[in-house]
C-alpha cells in the first residue's frame, strides 16, 4: 500500500505545548476528518505536514517524498490554513490571478463553477468580506488548484447552510476520482457524518483514535437498566448517569458480569457519531 | 439516483450487510430493474454517511454474487439475476421481516393466539 501522507514518529515540543509522538498513515481515495478541541493540535499537526513547522523529531513524507528534503510536493498538494495571510489588499480576481499562475493544472472551469455555485464575490477586497465571503473565496482558490491531495483547515465555520450543502457535494464529486485524498480539520459533525471516511480524533496533542466511522461507533454502548446499578465500577465502564444507566466500552464483559449479578436491561444502543467524539474528548 | 435504504446502528447486522441486503432486496423486488444503474460508492456513501470502505465491500460482495456489474469508467449497473433466485431473495427478505416482528412480539408478551389474529386481519 502506498500513502498518501505518512507521518512517521512525529513528536513537537514547544515551551508549553507538546505535539505527539505519533504516527499516522492516510490512504488515497478516503476523506479523514480531523476532529479535536480548540488547541488539540489540529493545525499544528496540519502545518507540520506542509513543512511550515519544524518537527522536533520524525518523518513527513507526501506521495513519497519527505517535506523537508524535496520542494516538487508542493505542486501535489493544496492547504487552506485557518489564518489567510497577506490576503487582505486584494479582490477575488487578482487573487485568482496570482494563484492560478503558480498551480499549472489550475481548473478554470471548475474555479467558475464554484464561484458560481456559492455566489464567491471576486471584486471586494478580501479584508472587506464577511468572514463567509472570505471561506468561500479561499475555497474557491484552494480546489481548482488540481493537486492530488487537499488538505482543509475548518474550511466551513462561517458558511451558509445552502453553501456548505454544495460544498459538501461538490467535494464529494472532488473524490469521486478514487484515487485523491481530502484531510479536513473541522468542528462540524455534518461535515463528518456526510463527507468524512476516516475520523482521526486529537487531544492535548496526542492522537487518541484514526478510524473509520463504522468501527468509531462501536465503541460505547450505553444501558438502561430495570434495577439501579452497584455503586462499585462496572466492565468497561466509562460513564454513568443516574443509577440505572451506565456506558461501556466493552459490551462483553459488562453483559457477563450483568448475567452473573442476574442485573436486566431494558434496552441497550450504540452512541451515535458526535456523542462517541464527544466522550472520547471529555473522559 | 438515491436508493430507498435505510440503516439501522443499533442492528447487530454489520452495515455493509444492510446496504448489501436491501439493495439485493430492491433487485428481487423488480424496484431495481436489470440495467439500471446505481450510485458511485462516493455518492452513496454520502447519502447514506457512512464510509467509503463500508460502501465498497457491500458493492464487491454484490458483484462478487453477481447482482451487480462495474463497467470501466462507466459505472456500476443492476445485473441480470435469474428468477429462481430473485425468488430465493424475495422470500429470504419477507422471512427476516416476519421473524423480526415475531421477535418483537414475544418480547413484548404476545402469545401465538394473538399474533394469528393479526395474521388474519391484515
Amino acid at each position: 500500500m502506498s500513502y498518501s501522507i505518512e507521518v512517521k514518529d512525529l513528536q513537537k515540543t514547544r515551551d508549553d505545548f507538546e505535539l505527539g509522538p505519533f504516527n499516522l498513515n492516510i490512504e488515497p481515495g478516503l476523506v479523514t476528518a480531523l476532529v479535536g478541541s480548540n488547541g488539540a493540535g489540529k493545525s499544528t499537526l496540519l502545518k507540520t505536514i506542509m513543512n511550515l513547522v519544524k518537527p522536533t523529531s520524525g518523518d513527513i513524507r507526501i506521495l513519497g517524498s519527505y517535506v523537508n528534503h524535496t520542494e516538487s510536493w508542493k505542486q501535489d498538494i493544496a492547504y487552506l490554513p485557518q489564518n489567510k495571510l497577506g490576503h487582505d489588499p486584494f479582490n477575488g480576481m487578482q487573487l485568482k490571478e496570482l494563484v492560478s499562475s503558480l498551480y499549472p493544472n489550475w481548473d478554470e472551469a471548475l474555479f467558475k463553477r464554484i464561484v458560481k455555485d456559492l455566489d464567491v464575490n471576486l471584486k471586494k477586497n478580501f479584508k472587506n468580506l464577511s468572514p463567509g465571503g472570505q471561506q468561500k473565496l479561499a475555497l474557491a482558490l484552494t480546489i481548482p488548484r488540481n493537486a492530488p491531495i487537499i488538505i482543509l483547515d475548518e474550511p466551513t465555520s462561517h458558511i451558509d447552510i445552502v453553501s456548505k450543502t454544495i460544498l459538501l457535494d461538490l467535494l464529494a464529486e472532488w473524490m469521486e476520482d478514487g484515487e485523491r485524498t481530502l484531510i479536513l480539520a473541522t468542528h462540524q459533525v455534518e461535515d463528518i457524518r456526510k463527507l468524512a471516511d476516516m475520523v482521526a480524533i486529537m487531544k492535548d496533542g496526542n492522537l487518541l483514535a484514526y478510524k473509520d466511522k463504522e468501527a468509531l461507533i462501536e465503541t460505547y454502548t450505553q444501558y438502561w437498566m430495570v434495577d439501579p446499578l452497584p455503586t462499585e465500577s462496572l466492565p468497561g465502564e466509562v460513564r454513568r448517569k443516574g443509577s440505572k444507566t451506565v456506558i461501556t466500552n466493552d459490551e462483553t464483559e459488562l453483559e457477563d458480569y450483568l448475567s452473573q449479578h442476574q442485573l436486566k436491561w431494558l434496552n441497550k444502543e450504540t452512541l451515535n457519531l458526535e456523542n462517541t467524539i464527544s466522550l472520547m474528548l471529555t473522559k | 439516483m438515491e436508493l430507498p435504504i435505510k440503516l439501522s446502528e443499533q442492528s447487530r447486522e454489520p452495515i455493509y450487510h444492510q446496504i448489501e441486503h436491501q439493495i439485493k432486496a430492491l433487485i428481487a423486488s423488480g424496484q431495481l430493474e436489470a440495467g439500471t444503474s446505481l450510485p458511485s460508492i462516493r455518492a452513496l456513501s454520502k447519502d447514506l454517511e457512512v464510509s467509503v470502505i463500508t460502501t465498497r465491500r457491500a458493492y464487491q460482495n454484490l458483484e462478487y454474487e453477481g447482482f451487480i456489474k462495474t463497467l470501466q469508467g462507466k459505472g456500476t449497473f443492476v445485473a441480470d439475476i435469474n428468477v429462481s433466485l430473485k425468488k430465493e431473495i424475495k422470500e429470504d427478505t419477507v422471512a427476516n421481516a416476519l421473524r423480526k416482528a415475531i421477535g418483537t412480539a414475544y418480547q413484548h408478551n404476545y402469545s401465538k393466539k394473538k399474533l394469528n389474529v393479526y395474521l388474519i386481519n391484515y
